[in-house]
């Protein structure tokens, strides 16, 4: 698993991922410069909310239901639509527990 | 067992015993009498044993209890591990307590010394990983027990049998055992009862194994434990196999022929401390030494006695234990080991003997001083 | 480089330490067999544990293949196996088996000694006499595809699985690439992710027993009333920024690398040499995991910890890797490899790198932290009866 470490404030576990972790506490409007790194309209992401360390900010749209990637596998999906920039942890991110594409009522 | 209060006991008898059984102990706050002034340095987890058993190898009279839990451990295992140490700490022979963690553990050492403190110990803690490492928890620990140590200073005073609690085990159920050591051991337990004073008894292979006649050995409110207790061991393989199969082959009577007569006032949960007033309680322990040595530790008990045909020489760190058995040859290849001979010795010699340990004459285990300290496990490893 | 020197045993298995092994076959035992190893001095290494004098069959078929096997470590030079006398785990019978393996086994009766005195002052003697022996291992040159690697993570945070276990894994892939065997265990931490570990099976049998075993591991807790799968990530991992336990469980996984699993074993079951990423079923208990390991065979050991890990073995060096700069920098006397300086920018790969050649300058002979500081912990995997009810019904 080779990290890549974007602006050095967040690492990307791995290429196909659309969530980077972040490994400094961020502050609302902090830009990132992702460039080709993953499919966004523009080179930058801005952080839409402040993010603590050890904590994800998407890299890329995420529609609800879609899954979120990491470590280039799914490690849950999209509750609700996320834009790049934003915090995605448990109000917006709901875990599949794990069993592939069975979905749980509850939401995990 | 009848389910009767012994008769005989009484009056002149039971005065004598009182007379025998005074002992000088040491007061706790609370109102508990210890047989002997320890310092204990307790882990809160496995990770933490090494440093414990540093810090009590250096300060005489401070002792470790180490062990392989408080990790991994969920449910009722946690909460049976977590109660133990925490009732540990609690007998009448530790004056005070140092709680050691390491930070990560579900067991936390904060927890255990806080809760110490509400219960009217004196208790200090130190996490490892908060104080930068093993060395340094070596170093403070060092100075945190030899604090403890002066500011523990405890009084002494005059106690008699009424405020001991005696704990009985036995590690097997041969005929050495049940014929030699264990009439010795019950009748001792009946006088202790008869002057008021508490037995406790450690494994519950004779009430699973024999369950009408259990119930007819237990008080009315102690009924309702012991459907508990029942239903708890209901199907599963018993932990010490051998002894559960000879309590199966024996009578209820001699099974339990060194618990004395009773009746069972209460049945412990592991780790509980015995909370009737005088008489028979027993715990929900297997008969293997180490574990049941420790459930007694936990239920309040100054004393041990442990019968033992083959000659288990381990002792606590806690508590004295005195170890008797009724096979001459394992008395003879273990002399250094065994306290007391059963084939050779009379009930007087052995109560007095008992009354000399109390009073702070040192068993064999406790000169040989090679001991163990371990918890039930009710559960997987997680 | 891939070299380095250790001692060729008898078996031809080559172990990067030299221990005398004494063994106590029981609880009774075992206070006895420590007091002997803190007498004897260092070269001796006791290793107790708790296991009862009478356990149910299938509980003391576990303990005595643990015990076996860490005899059986190629580590060990010799072994005094330490016994009350009455237990049903024998000594003779445990050291025929560790003998095989062709190094010097004695046994110690604590009933025939004697007493405890007398049976301390016996084991000294004869561990004094055994440590002489090994003094005279053969060392020699081996390459590093001889490693059997234990891998493990404890008290993780949120550190874990963005860099130490990752870098780790890194680390892994160089020594399967290299010939070696990479071991890692905690089958309860794949929950979550386990159909994609099942994925990286190489074969049909090995993906099943897999995912067996997790659900075995899985329903060993409900019996307890506890939902693995739905407690995960616990709220303190949450707070450290986990969010799924699909991610929690793909973190902890990392730290294997990414190599195809080419099979699984049990608890304390013989590991192959050279023969690339392996499985151990084991609980995720540290202590007990990787005691498993070593009884399997591992020479060594790295293990990833976020807030602070101090424990050692007796037989196997545990490398301590860390990716919290915090806990580097307040507990270095208990760490070896700083893996928070991924979060400065430091590639991962560089990191799995330097951590690669510090493992081999392990098995050189460069000590541990815990190894310097004398700390070990070793416990046996108890089956419990809840667990034996289980196991009838399965395979």
């Amino acid at each position: 698993m080779n990290g890549r470490v974007i602006d050095e404030v967040a690492i990307m576990m791995s290429e196909t991922d659309n969530v980077a972790t972040v490994i400094d506490d961020l502050t609302e409007g902090r830009g990132l410069t992702v460039g080709d790194l993953v499919a966004v309209d523009n080179e930058t992401i801005t952080l839409a909310e402040d993010v603590p360390f050890g904590h994800k900010i998407a890299l890329t749209h995420i529609a609800a239901g879609e899954p979120v990637y990491k470590y280039g596998e799914v490690i849950g999906e999209a509750s609700s639509r996320i834009e790049p920039g934003e915090w995605v942890h448990t109000h917006n991110c709901e875990s599949r527990r794990g069993r592939g594409d069975i979905r749980t009522e509850d939401g995990g | 067992m009848t389910g009767d209060y012994p008769t005989g006991v009484e009056g002149e008898d039971a005065d004598g015993t009182r007379q025998e059984f005074m002992f000088e102990g040491y007061e706790r706050p609370g109102g508990s009498v210890g047989v002997r002034d320890r310092v204990l340095v307790l882990p809160s987890v496995i990770c933490s044993h090494v440093v414990a058993d540093r810090i009590a190898d250096c300060i005489e009279d401070a002792v470790s209890t180490p062990h392989d839990h408080g990790c991994a451990q969920i449910g009722s295992d946690h909460e049976q591990t977590e109660r133990t140490l925490l009732n540990v700490a609690r007998n009448p022979n530790i004056a005070g307590t140092l709680v050691i963690g390491l930070g990560c553990e579900h067991v936390q050492s904060n927890d255990v010394a806080t809760r110490l403190d509400e219960l009217g110990q004196t208790a200090r803690e130190l996490s490892i990983q908060d104080v930068g490492g093993t060395d340094s928890a070596i170093d403070q620990g060092l100075s945190s027990v030899r604090n403890l140590r002066q500011e523990t200073g405890s009084g002494s005073r005059l106690a008699g049998p009424d405020e001991l609690t005696l704990g009985v085990t036995c590690t097997d159920l041969t005929d050495e055992t049940v014929e030699r050591a264990a009439p010795l051991v019950g009748k001792l337990a009946d006088k202790v009862a008869a002057a008021e004073g508490r037995v406790v008894a450690a494994g519950i292979e004779p009430l699973i194994t024999h369950p009408e006649a259990a119930y007819d050995a237990v008080t009315a409110e102690a009924t309702e434990t012991l459907d508990v207790l029942l239903a708890r061991h209901e199907g599963m393989p018993a932990k010490a196999r051998t002894v559960e199969r000879a309590a199966r082959d024996r009578s209820f009577a001699a099974a339990t022929r060194a618990w004395g007569e009773g009746p069972i006032q209460e049945i412990l949960d592991y780790g509980e401390v015995a909370r009737h007033d005088e008489g028979l309680a027993v715990i929900d322990s297997p008969s293997q030494f180490v574990e049941a040595a420790t459930a007694l530790v936990a239920a309040g008990a100054q004393a041990i006695i442990h019968l033992t045909d083959e000659g288990i020489p381990t002792g606590h760190p806690v508590t004295p234990v005195v170890k008797i058995s009724g096979n001459a040859a394992t008395c003879e290849a273990l002399s250094d080991d065994i306290d007391v001979d059963a084939t050779a010795v009379s009930a007087a010699e052995f109560e007095a003997q008992i009354a000399e340990i109390l009073a702070g004459e040192q068993s064999r285990a406790e000169k040989h001083g090679v001991t163990d300290f371990g918890i039930t496990r009710i559960g997987p490893s997680m | 480089m891939a070299e380095f020197t250790g001692y060729r045993r008898e078996n031809g298995r080559i172990g990067i330490r030299n221990h005398v092994a004494i063994v106590p076959t029981s609880v009774t035992a075992s206070p006895i067999a420590d007091q002997i190893a803190a007498d004897a001095g260092r070269p001796a290494r006791a290793t107790p544990h708790q296991m009862g004098t009478s356990q149910p069959e299938a509980a003391r078929e576990q303990t005595e293949r643990t015990l076996v096997g860490t005899g059986r470590n190629p580590n060990v030079g010799a072994a005094l196996i330490v016994e009350l006398g009455i237990e049903d785990v024998d000594a003779e019978a445990l050291a025929d088996r560790i003998a095989r393996s062709g190094k010097p086994v004695e046994t110690l009766s604590i009933r025939d000694a004697g007493g405890t005195r007398a049976a301390v002052d016996a084991g000294v003697a004869a561990a004094t006499d055994l440590v002489a022996g090994v003094r005279d291992a053969r060392q020699e040159s081996a390459d590093v595809s001889e490693l059997v690697l234990a891998v493990e993570c404890g008290g993780s945070d949120a550190t874990s699985g963005i860099a130490a276990n990752p870098a780790v894994g890194v680390a892994c892939d160089r020594l399967v690439e290299a010939g070696g065997t990479v071991c890692f265990s905690e089958t309860p931490e794949f929950i979550g992710a386990e159909h994609i570990l099942a994925e990286r099976c190489v074969r049909n049998e090995t993906r099943e027993r897999l995912l067996k075993r997790v659900e075995t591991r899985e329903n060993a807790a409900k019996l307890m009333n506890v939902d693995m799968r739905g407690a995960q990530p616990t709220p303190g991992n949450q707070k450290g920024g986990l969010t799924t336990i699909e991610e929690k469980s793909l973190g902890a996984i990392s730290k294997g690398g990414t190599t195809p699993v080419r099979g699984i074993v049990d608890y304390a079951e013989d590991l192959p040499v050279g023969d690339g990423l392996v499985v151990m079923d084991t609980p995720g208990y540290d202590i007990e995991s990787v005691t498993g390991k070593v009884a399997g065979g591992a020479q060594i050991a790295v293990f990833t910890t976020g807030r602070g890990s101090t424990t050692g073995n007796p037989i196997a060096p545990v490398l301590k890797v860390t990716g919290n700069p915090k806990i580097w920098d307040k507990m270095a006397d208990n760490m070896d490899v700083n893996a928070s300086t991924v979060i400065e920018g430091e590639p991962i790969s560089a990191v799995g790198v330097r951590t690669y050649e510090t493992l081999r300058d392990v098995a050189d002979g460069e000590l541990t932290a815990a190894e310097q500081h004398h700390l070990e912990e070793y416990a046996i995997n108890e089956l419990q009866p809840n667990e034996l009810v289980d196991l009838r019904g399965t395979v």
